[in-house]
């Protein structure tokens, strides 16, 4: 049984909730936990196990990039049966992105989703009925990271991603089919072509990193559609869960047209709410439009929030309520009924979870906004638990980074010593951390595009 | 009659793939028989008279360092020999020779002959001798019952061979060679997957109706490389060179003129055709917009004046043949010796094997050679020295064993086999091996003789070799490693002949070979010591440039060892790990992986996939172990 606890790696990942909480905790598990925390603080220190330290977390330059406890839990008396360091710092993605990134580039590996638990259980960690468990975890959790993962990136980012891959692809084409067809027509390595190619696509890759790091491209929470015919009060509702006029509000059906974002927090966790047009046959050019995007923000959302004018009638059952919009919708899952303007009805506030969920609510007024509030940050903190957008993120930006050192390495072995072979590892290795982010792509894929693209062959 | 002598392993078929099996399994120390249909044709180079070439030079080397024939025979029947990528450094340099196929088959047999514990008998064989499901012996056709061990059967395009040319259309096994009717039949009876694959030749022309002189000639390199880590250049017959013509528009009109009689054209043959090496007919249909291709002539021996046109197989009829050679520079008057043909052939699922290459439903029973989709000398040879291998481990009651991906290409190609299987005729390219640079030709004996000695294919003689090439590897490494340079010493200063700025500080010999300016050679002759042959230099000198590539390709090797160690129960159901998509179930299901490794490779597993059946191990393990502790 030991051939199945051997781990090599050493992973990393956040363990707490990402957003704003007070305590953040980065895990790290493996033979190295031990030798990365020393060299994140820089100090020749021994760690008393299971006994908090205070030190600073230095960043590559020795400037504090923040400080807190180490916790060295040495196995197999750990959760996972490996050393495992915990290291807590301030909560805060900022804070938290930076620790995380030193920590891997000190030589840890981000961990999969559910590795921690996988570990755990092959390390006898934990007990065997506990296998079903695992197994749905690393199920579900792994669905979710390439949900969120999908999501993480939006349109444009994803496009440059997908240019970039393709691009790749292409390099390789030419130097494979070089190598493995001398005797054709064809040295792609000798012409310049590949050198020019090469540059164009790290340069591009720079631009990407750049535009990444900013988080101009990149969300990051879970998505909280508002949906509904018009003047259902779902500029309302939006104003009421930021907490400021956001929207504009008035008694004029079809007043919102575009797609109003807000970002907030609860209880420190971050929640996209995304305010939608009103729903209905409009001649309007621009109100069409409107509704066209509110549709396919609700396609990819986490939670669409779908609001009625209580005032207007008492069906609870959206089927028979609105069977057409009922059709459209992706994933009966992922859908709140919202009575609002309760102020105007008898109804009781709160949440009634038999069939859809259901909440009754009045935005004008607060009644039940806090239900609201509750039954969200429940839902995701469900979804934290595993792996949010935050993570996602984290995960393709460190691939995009491993795969533009190896462009660059690969670069410098084409020109400074003409090593086509060399230049072909190192872009065989940018595909595959390209991979974690496009999905899989085989050297029989590779032969495949090589022979539609050139005719080879005696 | 039953036979009276016993043997541990019979291998059908004296191909490639036949031939090696045979002779491991007897250097083995194994009684082993070799059945063939026709013992004038042991050896037979079917397709293009030439060995080796990207990817399958590495497969060559690496049945020469594991003691087998085709390196040492393409050594005494290469007539044209050539470095293809020489300039594209050492991971991916790859030998080529032209054979004489006389020459090459007479060393085979030769070979064959002299091996000891191996006989050989001709008949073909109809059918095996089964107990249960254990395969026991060979029936030939006339009734001969031989009993053994176990059987490689190594067919090639015999099962259920049809040759096309144009509309007609014909059972065999090779131009002028009967197929073998009974045993496809009777193997079709098995539960094996079975499919068909395509493949074919171009017409042989007969070289006194070509004038040469309106062809580009391509001799062999001026130093003429050598095929074999025990060979030397002084085994080599005469040098010759090949020839360079092109197909031009009014070849490619003629071809489409041809093409509503052609077998592949017309929906005849069903088999699919390998995509590397199409049909001329498939290169002027897909890719039209090209107005010439290359036409490699290449003689066929020295004795014969048959040449092969390589770049022409078709499978159009005659007529069509005829004018689409003459339309050709230099062969406008060329007279055509045999016609070119396409085959079809049964080839059985690979995915029904094991990493031994023992079928999976037969006990004892073995698959080598393009039987399992493969195309390609080296890529039988290979398979059937492996196969041969395990057969006779099989009857010495030892367990198998396979390279793997990390350690040579022959593991690469049956990992890919058994993993994937094949749609086409499976070639070796070495954009398949993601271990590229460690699996190098010129480190094939280095890699796998040892294990070769272990497994008794190695003889006292090669043995004696290798180790004194190995040595001095080591010693001069160490060498190179311990002896420093002095910035301002005379070395340093003869050194600036190379390099642009003077030494900074004090290097090692080592350190500055990895310095791309320099090489092994241009370091001996600055230090004036060149002690050792240009094969242990070559290794020194790759080692160092390679380092740092090398270095990260075995950290890759040894994070997924552990996969590749975790062997599935044969008992398990892949139907019940939890967690596993429908999709995922029905690939493994399609596989049978014998190992996690095996698994995470097959297209489509993704890693959460592969901790799922982490998971589900770990649990079917525990559940016996109780299982067996109540007992």
């Amino acid at each position: 049984m030991n051939d199945l606890m051997y781990s090599p790696d050493t992973i990393a990942a956040q363990a707490t909730p990402s957003g704003r909480g007070g305590v953040g905790i980065i895990r790290i598990s493996g033979v190295k936990a031990k030798e990365i925390a020393l060299a994140l603080i820089q100090k020749d220190t021994e760690f008393k196990p299971r006994f908090a330290h205070f030190h600073q977390f230095l960043d590559v330059n020795n400037d504090i990039v923040d400080e807190g406890l180490v916790l060295f839990f040495p196995g197999p008396n750990s959760f996972t049966g490996e050393d495992v360091i915990e290291l807590q710092g301030h909560g805060g993605p900022v804070v938290m992105t930076s620790l995380l990134n030193r920590v891997l580039n000190l030589g840890t590996r981000m961990a999969n989703p559910g590795e921690f638990s996988e570990r755990a259980f092959l390390n006898d960690k934990l007990d065997l009925a506990q296998a079903e468990a695992i197994a749905d975890l690393i199920d579900s959790a792994s669905e979710q990271a390439a949900r969120c993962a999908i999501r993480s990136l939006n349109g444009a980012f994803s496009d440059h991603i997908h240019v970039l891959v393709e691009q790749v692809i292409n390099l390789r084409l030419y130097v494979e089919a070089a190598i493995d067809f001398p005797e054709e027509e064809i040295d792609f390595l000798a012409d310049g072509k590949v050198g020019r190619d090469l540059a164009s696509i790290i340069e591009q890759l720079d631009v990407v990193l750049k535009e990444a790091n900013r988080g101009v491209l990149l969300k990051e929470g879970m998505k909280v559609v508002l949906a509904g015919r018009p003047n259902a009060g779902k500029s309302s509702l939006l104003n009421a869960l930021a907490g400021r006029d956001t929207a504009i509000v008035t008694d004029i059906a079809g007043t919102t047209r575009d797609l109003l974002r807000e970002h907030i927090h609860i209880d420190g966790m971050p929640l996209h709410i995304i305010d939608t047009a009103g729903l209905r046959d409009s001649p309007d050019a621009i109100e069409q439009e409107g509704i066209r995007r509110a549709w396919s923000e609700i396609k990819e959302a986490d939670r669409v929030l779908l609001l009625t004018d209580a005032s207007e009638t008492k069906n609870v059952d959206i089927e028979s309520m609105w069977p057409e919009f009922f059709e459209q919708l992706p994933d009966l899952d992922k859908v709140v009924v919202v009575r609002n303007k309760i102020d105007k009805t008898e109804e009781v506030q709160g949440i009634c979870e038999k069939g859809l969920p259901t909440v009754r609510l009045s935005a004008k007024h607060g009644q039940g906004i806090d239900d609201l509030r509750e039954y969200l940050k429940n839902a995701m903190g469900y979804q934290s638990a595993m792996e949010g957008g935050f993570t996602a993120r984290q995960r393709h930006l460190e691939a995009l980074k491993s795969a533009r050192n190896y462009l660059s390495i690969g670069q410098s072995q084409l020109i400074d010593n003409g090593a086509g072979e060399l230049l072909a590892e190192d872009l065989r290795m940018a595909q595959n951390h390209l991979n974690e982010i496009t999905g899989e792509f085989t050297p029989d894929d590779l032969l495949g595009r090589i022979f539609s693209s050139f005719c080879i062959g005696k | 009659m039953d036979y009276p002598k016993r043997y541990g392993v019979i291998v059908i078929g004296g191909g490639h793939a036949g031939c090696e099996a045979a002779l491991a399994s007897a250097r083995m120390g194994v009684e082993t028989l070799l059945l063939t249909h026709n013992i004038e044709t042991l050896g037979q180079m079917s397709c293009n008279p030439a060995i080796g070439g990207i990817g399958k030079s590495h497969l060559v080397k690496e049945i020469d360092a594991l003691g087998g024939a085709m390196a040492l025979a393409t050594d005494h029947a290469g007539i044209q020999f050539r470095v293809l990528n020489s300039r594209k450094g050492p991971a991916v340099r790859a030998t080529r020779a032209q054979a004489d196929r006389i020459l090459y088959k007479a060393y085979i047999r030769h070979t064959l002959e002299n091996q000891q514990h191996l006989d050989i008998f001709q008949q073909s064989a109809d059918d095996l001798v089964m107990e249960g499901d254990k395969a026991r012996g060979v029936i030939t056709n006339m009734g001969v019952r031989f009993h053994s061990d176990t059987v490689v059967l190594t067919a090639g395009t015999f099962l259920g061979g049809k040759i096309h040319i144009g509309l007609e259309s014909h059972s065999g096994g090779r131009a002028g060679d009967p197929p073998s009717i009974a045993l496809a039949e009777r193997l079709r009876e098995m539960p094996f997957r079975v499919d068909r694959l395509k493949t074919g030749t171009p017409p042989r022309i007969d070289a006194r109706s070509v004038n040469f002189s309106q062809m580009e000639a391509q001799p062999g390199d001026d130093v003429t490389p050598v095929m074999s880590f025990w060979g030397s250049a002084d085994m080599h017959p005469e040098q010759i060179s090949c020839y360079i013509t092109h197909t031009n528009e009014k070849t490619h009109d003629i071809i489409r003129a041809g093409l509503d009689r052609s077998p592949m054209y017309t929906g005849v043959i069903e088999g699919i055709g390998p995509r590397y090496c199409p049909s001329i007919e498939d290169k002027i249909h897909r890719f039209a917009d090209k107005s010439s291709h290359q036409i490699f002539i290449e003689p066929e021996g020295l004795t014969t004046h048959e040449l092969y046109p390589n770049g022409i197989s078709t499978s159009l009829p005659f007529d069509v043949q005829l004018d689409l050679v003459h339309s050709m520079k230099g062969l406008e008057n060329a007279h055509i010796t045999r016609p070119g043909y396409a085959i079809e052939y049964d080839f059985f699922d690979p995915r029904d094997l094991r990493y031994s290459l023992e079928t999976k439903f037969v006990d004892g029973l073995f698959f080598a050679g393009q039987i399992n989709g493969t195309t390609g000398y080296e890529e039988a040879g290979a398979q059937g020295l492996l196969a041969g291998l395990n057969a006779a481990l099989r009857s010495q009651e030892k367990e198998a064993w396979t390279p793997r991906r990390d350690e040579a290409y022959l593991g690469v190609l049956v990992d890919d086999l058994i993993s994937m299987g094949t749609r086409e005729p499976y070639r070796m390219f070495t954009s398949r091996a993601e271990y590229r640079l460690i699996l190098r030709e010129d480190n094939a004996d280095i890699r796998l003789t040892e294990k070769g000695r272990e497994l008794g294919l190695v003889n006292d003689d090669l043995w004696e070799k290798f180790c004194v090439k190995k040595e001095a590897i080591i010693q001069e490494s160490q060498r190179m490693k311990n002896t420093w340079v002095q910035p301002g010493s005379p070395i340093a200063e003869k050194l600036t002949a190379y390099i642009n700025r003077p030494l900074s500080r004090e290097y090692s010999l080592m350190e500055l070979m990895r310095r791309p300016e320099l090489d092994f050679n241009k370091i001996a002759e600055v230090t004036g010591d060149l002690l050792v042959t240009d094969a242990v230099a070559e290794q020194v000198e790759i080692a160092a440039k390679y380092e740092g590539y090398i270095s990260r390709q075995l950290d890759d090797i040894n994070k997924l060892k552990r996969n590749e160690d975790t062997k599935f129960p044969l008992d398990l159901d892949f139907d019940n790990v939890k967690g596993l998509s429908n999709e995922v179930k029905q690939k493994l299901k399609e596989s049978r992986p014998e190992t996690l490794g095996q698994a995470s490779r097959i297209p489509g597993i993704t890693p959460a996939a592969v901790s799922l059946l982490l998971v589900s191990l770990k649990k079917h393990r525990a559940t016996k172990s109780m299982n067996v502790d109540i007992k």
